[in-house]
């Protein structure tokens, strides 16, 4: 065991490094740089003050000495300076980050709490009615594109209630900003709980066709004892793989929905600072996005171990 | 149809001079202004920036020498009044301007105003100075300036180089703050100094960019609000619902486009709208140096083939209106007026006689139905640019021109542009103040940076200067109607069409008036109260 | 102990079906929720391949009068602000997504088969390299990844395909490899190879074919995830662009804008993708169930 963490420890570091240098690389292939974006707001362009600006910013430099200052920068925590406000990326990402957590933690506790015990239901009423309807629901979740949800339901919104659910200022207190993240929480957690509903399901009636639970069934167990106690128990553990999993890449939905909502959270920082080809900014953040979704995997393979002692780390 | 345009200017005039009636008698003071933004400003320095994105929230941190009467809707050389400068005069052959200045004004970080502040702005707008500008936009307003000098600390003057009545228009627009010596350009950029009535806070990107009142303003009894807060919000659709909403004291600047006008109209029947003509022109850029369109016949079989009413009815339900290089009356003061339009090629109503004019032409060229032009639409990845972009193409089929749409991204587009790197691009140009010594000298003078097409006439240049030095404003106007007719027939860049946009406030937001002729110069905001 | 009716279990998969429309309508009363996919899926292509004769209009025709102009007789879907016809666009656009989600998986699945048969055969370094580049594109989201790319490549249909396929990459190397693994040790490849034949044409003979079941699957709910991706691409203004009709740009921008004086232009094209999505999902899952009685259920 304590090997098998070592080597997925140094796996993840060069993972991590890959990133590192793909990002990197990509960013640089992006047509344009923050240059070309500062001379549009002057609706020109000057090459000798445009090159000015790339020697300030150091962008004149080969691409392999730039990466190789980026990542000197990042051993001593020194994430540079965002282009397009000048301001060190540090101040930039730092306030937003909590509030991206915040709305992802709230999509995930709301995914988890219909997701979980919906699937359940489907699974033990397996091929009636009501687990038709819930997974043509589920289904739909999968189906819907977020902004579109997200764009019907601000309409719905202001038709009905004369308001926006938008964010406008930051929020007074927890609760306030709890209620004021329900909402994008919902839009954007709709796709994850149909996603855990329809696992849950799956891996119900996976464990429930199992002999163990036949044998229960055939001791006389009741059917409640049976579907809860013993395979949900067993069911809930590749359910938990895919929680982790979604914790990570809720990110992804959270880029549309902070968009529409207008939250200012790193999702949709990610999106400005790559249309504003904010270098700093976007190659730290994407970096952050994959340390936390690799941490996930990592630690869901190490639950995996906890939870289900047949798992063998041998390799 | 301009009937209507102007019975609304007019309208919104009135309604700003009711404003300003009432705003003498019962101004009340407090509240802060809140604004929505539609994206994160660039930067804080107006003398960098050609965009509304940062005039309109940044113009309050300054003062000018002089400047526009923010009360009157349409700007004109004579409805400049003091700002720093106290008065100003013309030497005898009307190359000297001087300025005499105000006297105990101080920068928002409490040190005094003087002439030394007036010379190192010019000097920088010239780059003639120490520090420097990233960039530095409107050089070409400047080509006749040929230095500022001080005489004791609250006397300047400014050498021209020729005669140029018209020179005081440059400095009173939004985009000429005057900027302190002894801050530096970056500084200027993240956060700027100036002596105006409000004071900049902090910018945080997408998020918002906040003011607070400046206690110590030289103006008594300014200005009225506690400060102005813009909301940055992205997406139209969100920021127009969230003033629908009533989120917003305010809309951005001549935000809300016609259709959007009749929703805010029919939720928020309270707010109140004005739909002025913004002095930004859609237009076409041709390039004249690569085929096709380096062939003048094809030029004008292309211009021939745009239906401008059919753009004007689609954009903008009929609202927009046609005129040249120059905004048109009755907003504008130097376009070209209907009657004298009529006369231009291209501006003739009957659309049909026009592509069958355009058709022959194109045949004579060898294409036909069966042997059509294949034809690259170049336009920036934006509604405003885009929408139009396809509606030329749409056009373009009617004279056996195949065109595909190349849609640039907002990092490209310049870039693209200054390569030459296209055929025809569909462009939007937003004029600063309405007078041709800014609109003719950025857009269609030799070496000027903003000049896209290089278009670059001697026999033009001479025009150009000759209408500079005119001071009978008279013969002046007239012409400029020929150099625009002039302009609009080589196909320099031609023009679509005059945009229009609205700035909606709710009701108790008293003392901002908009302004028919140019979007940049109506933002200091210090006569604005709130009556809540 | 439960009997387990081997009888009724064969009827049920279907094994006693011969003929091929019987067996669709085995399969269609069996999955009746992956018919209905079925369904739609054959109505999605339909108009993806035959739009042209299909769509009333020209979906590029702009038109003064019929500027934002409600559903009727003239315009069954309204029309946008151009005054072009939703519903011949919405049609048109059904062949852009098809498109995209075609051809992404033609591409990623090519490449995602080549990398998974490479290194589940060959092994050593080959394979732990290709295992890192795998986790390096698994460690970033979808939509991550996708705006990363389509903003470096720039917005066109090409750029959007590549940016769309490349997530799809991982997914279908670890299938692949993992099959590939198993299948290695089976008696008939061995033989295969015993019989001298050479890695590459073993693996190309008789692996592939035995992970088709897997790989049809998956590049089923890739189809729905491309329509979707490309939607939100489009959306943030990254994917296809203008004049394509593509249903995620016709949802964003403008028609965000008029959705309360024109609720048409936000309805329809949402409407448009989330069948499409559903459709594909539904016949995806039960396509699942049928090939893969593995994971039945």
């Amino acid at each position: 065991m304590g090997t098998y963490i070592v080597k997925r420890f140094l796996l993840m570091l060069l993972t991590l490094i890959g990133i590192s240098i793909i990002i990197f690389v990509l960013l640089r292939l992006m047509p344009g740089n923050i240059a070309d974006i500062m001379f549009d707001s002057a609706g020109f362009v000057d090459p000798a003050e445009k090159a000015q600006i790339e020697k300030e910013l150091g962008l004149d430099l080969p691409i392999p000495v730039q990466y190789f200052h980026w990542v000197r920068g990042l051993l001593v925590w020194d994430l540079g300076f965002s282009y397009v406000s000048e301001m060190p990326a540090v101040d930039e990402l730092g306030p937003r980050i909590p509030i991206t957590a915040k709305l992802a933690g709230l999509a995930l506790f709301f995914s988890v709490l219909f997701g979980l015990p919906l699937g359940v239901i489907s699974a033990v009423k397996q091929d009636t009615a009501l687990d038709y309807i819930m997974r043509v629901v589920s289904l739909s979740g999968l189906s819907l594109p977020s902004f579109w949800l997200a764009l019907l339901i601000l309409m719905f919104f202001v038709s009905t209630f004369g308001t926006i659910p938008i964010y406008m200022d930051p929020p007074d207190n927890l609760w306030d900003e709890l209620v004021l993240y329900s909402i994008p929480a919902a839009a954007v957690g709709f796709r994850s709980s149909a996603l855990i509903m329809r696992l849950t399901r799956s891996s119900m009636l996976e464990v429930m066709r199992q002999d163990y639970i036949r044998t229960a069934r055939s001791k006389g167990a009741s059917e409640n004892s049976i579907n809860y106690r013993h395979a949900l128990k067993n069911a809930v553990l590749p359910v938990t793989t895919i929680i982790g999993i979604e914790a990570a890449f809720l990110i992804g939905g959270l880029i549309i929905t902070e968009t529409v909502f207008n939250i200012p959270g790193v999702a949709h920082f990610l999106v400005e600072a790559i249309l504003m080809r904010d270098y700093p900014i976007v190659q730290n953040l994407v970096m952050l996005i994959a340390v936390v979704t690799v941490v996930i995997n990592f630690a869901v393979d190490l639950l995996y171990a906890v939870l289900d002692p047949r798992i063998k780390y041998a390799e | 149809m301009k009937r209507k345009v102007f019975t609304i200017a007019s309208a919104a005039s009135l309604i700003g001079l009711m404003f300003c009636a009432e705003g003498a008698l019962a101004a009340k003071s407090g509240g802060v202004l809140k604004a929505y933004h539609r994206g994160t400003p660039p930067s804080g320095s107006i003398h960098e920036e050609a965009t509304n994105s940062t005039v309109s929230p940044y113009m309050g941190v300054f003062n000018n020498l002089i400047m526009y009467r923010q009360d009157v809707a349409k700007e004109s050389i004579d409805t400049i009044i003091p700002d720093l400068a106290k008065s100003w005069s013309w030497n005898g052959d009307g190359t000297k301007l001087t300025f005499k200045l105000r006297q105990g004004v101080k920068w928002h970080d409490g040190k005094p105003f003087t002439s030394k502040d007036v010379k190192c702005t010019w000097d920088l707008v010239q780059g003639k100075g120490k520090a420097k500008l990233r960039k530095n936009p409107r050089k070409s307003w400047y080509k006749n300036l040929d230095s500022v000098t001080t005489n004791g600390d609250f006397e300047a003057t400014f050498n021209l180089k020729r005669k140029q009545p018209a020179f005081p228009a440059l400095l009173a627009g939004g985009y000429s703050p005057v900027y302190p010596c002894h801050v530096s350009p970056k500084k200027m950029r993240t956060h700027p100094i100036g002596t105006g009535p409000f004071k900049f806070v902090s910018l945080k990107q997408n998020e918002h960019v906040k003011f607070t009142k400046n206690q110590n303003y030289w103006k008594k009894d300014r200005p009225y609000l506690d400060g102005v807060e813009w909301t940055i919000i992205k997406s139209r659709a969100t920021r127009v619902l969230a003033f629908i909403a009533g989120k917003f004291d305010m809309t951005f600047n001549v935000d809300v486009t016609v259709p959007l006008m009749k929703e805010v109209n029919s939720q928020a029947p309270d707010a109140i709208c004005e739909m002025v003509t913004t002095n930004v022109s859609t237009n076409l850029i041709v390039n004249q140096f690569k085929p096709p369109f380096d062939n003048a016949q094809v030029r004008k079989a292309m211009v021939l083939a745009i239906d401008r009413k059919a753009f004007i009815d689609i954009i903008s339900e009929g609202k927009n209106i046609q005129g040249g290089a120059m905004m048109p009356p009755p907003n504008g003061v130097w376009g070209m007026p209907p009657e004298f339009l009529k006369n231009v090629a291209g501006f003739n109503p009957d659309i049909a006689g026009n592509r069958a004019q355009a058709r022959k032409i194109m045949e004579g060229l060898g294409y036909g139905p069966n042997n059509r032009l294949k034809v690259k639409v170049s336009t920036r990845n934006i509604a405003i640019y885009r929408d139009p972009a396809v509606i030329l193409i749409d056009h373009m089929k009617e004279i056996y021109m195949d065109a595909t749409l190349d849609t640039v991204e907002t990092s490209n587009w310049h870039a693209k542009v200054a390569r030459k790197d296209y055929m025809v691009g569909l462009n939007l140009t937003g004029i600063g103040v309405d007078d041709p010594d800014a609109g003719l000298y950025e857009n269609y003078s030799c070496g000027s940076q903003r000049n896209y097409t290089g278009y670059c006439k001697p026999e033009m240049e001479k025009l150009f200067e000759q209408q500079s030095m005119m001071t009978d404003q008279v013969a002046r106007k007239k012409l400029v109607w020929e150099i625009d007719k002039k302009l609009q027939e080589d196909a320099a860049r031609p023009i679509i069409y005059h945009g229009l946009g609205a700035t909606c406030f709710q009701p108790y937001v008293h003392g901002f008036v908009t302004h028919v002729n140019s979007v940049y110069n109506n933002w200091r905001l210090e006569d604005v109260w709130l009556d809540k | 102990m439960v009997d387990i009716d081997h009888q009724a279990e064969l009827v049920k998969a279907g094994a006693h079906i011969t003929g091929r429309w019987s067996k669709v309508r085995h399969y269609a009363r069996r999955y009746p929720l992956g018919a209905i996919g079925a369904v739609i899926m054959i109505i999605f292509v339909f108009s993806a391949v035959f739009a042209d004769v299909l769509a009333p209009n020209d979906p590029l025709q702009t038109l003064a009068s019929a500027s934002l102009h409600a559903p009727g007789a003239d315009f069954m879907l309204g029309a946008d602000m151009m005054g072009r016809d939703m519903l011949s666009r919405i049609i048109h656009g059904a062949r852009i997504s098809l498109t995209v989600g075609v051809a992404s998986i033609l591409l990623g699945g090519s490449i995602g088969v080549f990398i998974g048969l490479m290194s589940g055969y060959l092994l050593g370094w080959f394979d732990l390299l290709m295992q890192r580049l795998i986790d390096i594109m698994q460690a970033l989201p979808l939509l991550v990844l996708a705006l990363v790319m389509a903003a470096s490549l720039g917005p066109s249909l090409e750029n959007t395909i590549i940016a769309i396929s490349i997530p799809l990459v991982p997914n279908v190397a670890r299938v692949v490899r993992s099959s590939t693994l198993s299948l290695r040790e089976m008696p008939f490849v061995e033989a295969a190879r015993a019989a001298g034949m050479s890695e590459l044409r073993v693996a190309l003979r008789h692996v592939l074919p035995n992970i088709l079941a897997p790989l049809i699957v998956l590049f089923t709910a890739q189809l729905g995830a491309a329509i979707l991706v490309e939607a939100s691409l489009s959306f943030l203004g990254l994917g296809v662009p203008e004049p394509h009709p593509s249903w995620g740009r016709m949802l964003s921008e403008s028609a965000a804008e008029y959705m309360r004086v024109a609720p048409w232009l936000v309805v329809f094209p949402g409407l448009a993708i989330s069948l499409a999505v559903f459709g594909t999902n539904l016949f995806g899952d039960a396509l699942r169930d049928i090939l893969d009685p593995r994971q039945r259920n």
